[in-house]
Order: C-alpha cells, then structure tokens, then sequence
C-alpha cells in the first residue's frame, strides 16, 4: 500500500515510521515499529460503499491517526515534526467533521446541525443502532 | 470534563446473532482483564503520576479505553439483539436474563459481576505502570481466546483490531516505565528507595506532603 507519508518520514532519522491513516486505521496501529500481527489474521480492509460511508470512513481514520499520534506526543513533547503532523490531522479532522455533519448527521455537540427541529442529537441514531458504516 | 462524541472509535455491524459469542465476549467488558477496569485503573492513578508526560498518556489511554467500553457494548448489544427467550435458554443465558433481562450488565465471561478489586493503585509510580502493562498484555490474550472462539468476520475485524490497541497501549506504558527507571538509576546509584520519593525530588513536586 502506497504510504505518502513515509517517505518524508524516512527523511528525517528522528521521526518514527507511520503508516497512512487508512492502513494504519484498518490495522489499529500508527506506528508500524509497533505493530505485532496475531497469526495469519489479516486486518479487516474496510471499505465505504457510498458517500456517506465513504467520508465517515475517511473522519474516523483521520481521528485515529491523530489520537495515535497523541499518545506518542504525550511522551515526546518536543518532537516538533510529530507536533506538525498531529495538526496537519487535526485541521483535516475538523474540516471533515464540518462536511459530514453538515451532510449526514451530527457527531459533536457543537455542530452547526444542532440549529434545526427536531433536536437531532437526540433523534439521530445511536452508534450502537447503526447498521450502516461498512 | 468529557465530551460525548456521536461515533464509533471502529465501525461495528454484526449482521449475525450469536448469543454464545456475547456470553464469552462480556468479560471484555466486566472481567478482570476488560476495558471498563482499563479506563478506571488509568484514570483513577493518573492523578498521581509524577509528571505532565504520565499524567497526559494515562488520561488519554483510559479516555480511549472508555470508547472501546462502547465498542465492546455495541458488539454484546448487536450479538444479541432479537433473541427470543428459546435461544436465550438455549446459549445457557437463563441466569443473566433472570437478573438483567436483554440489558447489559458488566460480568466476567462466568456471570461473575464487575468489581473495582480487579485493579490496583499503589501510588508507587513503578508498581502502577508495572500493573498496566500487566493488564494490556492480560487484555490481549484474552482478546486472541476470543478471536480463537469465532469464524464471524464481523467479529473478528474489531477484535483484531481492539487488541492492536492492547499490543500500542503496552508500548507506550513500557516507555514511561522505562523513562521514570532511567531517571531514578540516574540519581539513585542503583540503590532503590521509595521510587516516589525519588522520582517526586526529581520532578520539584511533593504531592504526598
């Protein structure tokens, strides 16, 4: 899988390897010095079958990657090109975030989606309920 | 404070009843070695840690560790949605519906209700991280029974993918388990102490006074 990331990474000495957020989402795990398969399971490719699916794919991969990439900050707080990536994420978390709730459904308190009636925090589904991402 | 969001941290869609693999499954939820004794081991001894770098991960793991209590849920829920009391009895369910109905109720894979026994706070910085990895290793054998115990791909993908987050919160808790070590030998002559002591006089903070 192609990893546009990594070979920036591979630049810089410091900067441990990571996968892409889609592979590194589907397998769990950022960092792939980490990464310990359990026998020949292979992790789940995840796959969105229409836009919304798609996109919602796309926020929660991005969220993974940035909180990955947080627990690793906690422990290295002056690593200044992890401390650019985790924005370079979290700009990209928050402009997803604004689309998909604009478009499908509401996911924080603070969306703009919530300015309607019903109150469709409440009425929207719960995730446990949602049978339709992937 | 917490802030709720309105989403799975991994999508889940079980499309198969399986009452047999919710029994099992539960204890990721209510056993020694489950999630919600994960996020309130991390959370409760976060409050002593002795610096910002083991205050900020064990508030972030047990955060994390509250949105996979949900996952787990969700799995349980989904497993078990539709049940008719015929296939209830049937998975040797009778005594949880008896006590709880079709709800949820935090037990081991044995029916053994939760208990905050299942974890320890020591204060002793060395002792609790010990006790953490400890548990991530505990939580992912468990997880590979489970995954031994199914052939539903729908249950195998977030389990595969929970204990990854076993294998990364391991990770990071031997890193500051190592990072505190390291700076105690250093002042320390290799002769232990209280590690409390020593780690609270490296940090400049005396939470204990």
């Amino acid at each position: 899988m192609i990893n546009s990331y990594k070979y920036d990474f591979m630049r810089n000495m410091n900067m441990p390897s990571l996968y892409s957020p889609e592979e590194g989402f589907n397998k769990g795990n950022m960092f792939s010095n980490l990464y310990e398969q359990y026998k020949n399971y292979k992790p789940k490719e995840l796959v969105g079958n229409n836009d919304m699916e798609k996109m919602y794919l796309e926020l929660a991969r991005i969220c993974f990657a940035k909180h990955d990439i947080q627990l690793y900050l906690d422990l290295h707080p002056d690593d200044v090109s992890m401390i650019q990536l985790f924005n370079d994420y979290r700009e990209r978390e928050n402009n997803l975030l604004k689309m998909y709730e604009a478009k499908y459904g509401v996911i924080n308190t603070d969306s703009d989606s919530l300015n309607q009636t019903p109150f469709v925090w409440a009425t929207e589904k719960f995730p446990w309920e949602v049978n339709r991402y992937v | 404070m917490f802030n709720y969001q309105k989403k799975l941290q991994y999508p889940i869609n079980i499309k198969k009843k399986d009452l047999r693999m919710a029994k099992f499954l539960v204890t990721q939820y209510g056993g020694s070695n489950g999630e919600l004794a994960a996020a309130l081991r991390y959370l409760n001894q976060r409050y002593t840690m002795p610096d910002d770098r083991g205050k900020a991960l064990l508030t972030d793991i047990g955060t994390e560790e509250l949105a996979h209590i949900e996952m787990i849920s969700t799995m349980i829920y989904q497993l078990m949605k539709d049940a008719t009391l015929e296939e209830i009895k049937a998975a040797g369910l009778e005594s949880h519906y008896a006590e709880h109905g079709k709800g949820l109720y935090p037990t081991d894979a044995n029916g053994v209700p939760f208990t905050v026994a299942y974890f320890a706070t020591t204060g002793d910085v060395l002792a609790d991280l010990s006790e953490n990895m400890a548990a991530e290793q505990k939580a992912r054998a468990v997880y590979e029974n489970l995954i031994n115990l199914t052939d539903d791909p729908d249950v195998i993908g977030p389990l595969l993918w929970l204990r990854q987050r076993e294998v990364v919160h391991f990770a990071r808790f031997k890193e500051l388990y190592d990072y505190y070590k390291k700076k105690m030998n250093k002042t320390e002559d290799n002769t232990m102490i209280s590690n409390n002591y020593i780690v609270n006089q490296l940090m400049g903070e005396y939470p204990y006074r």
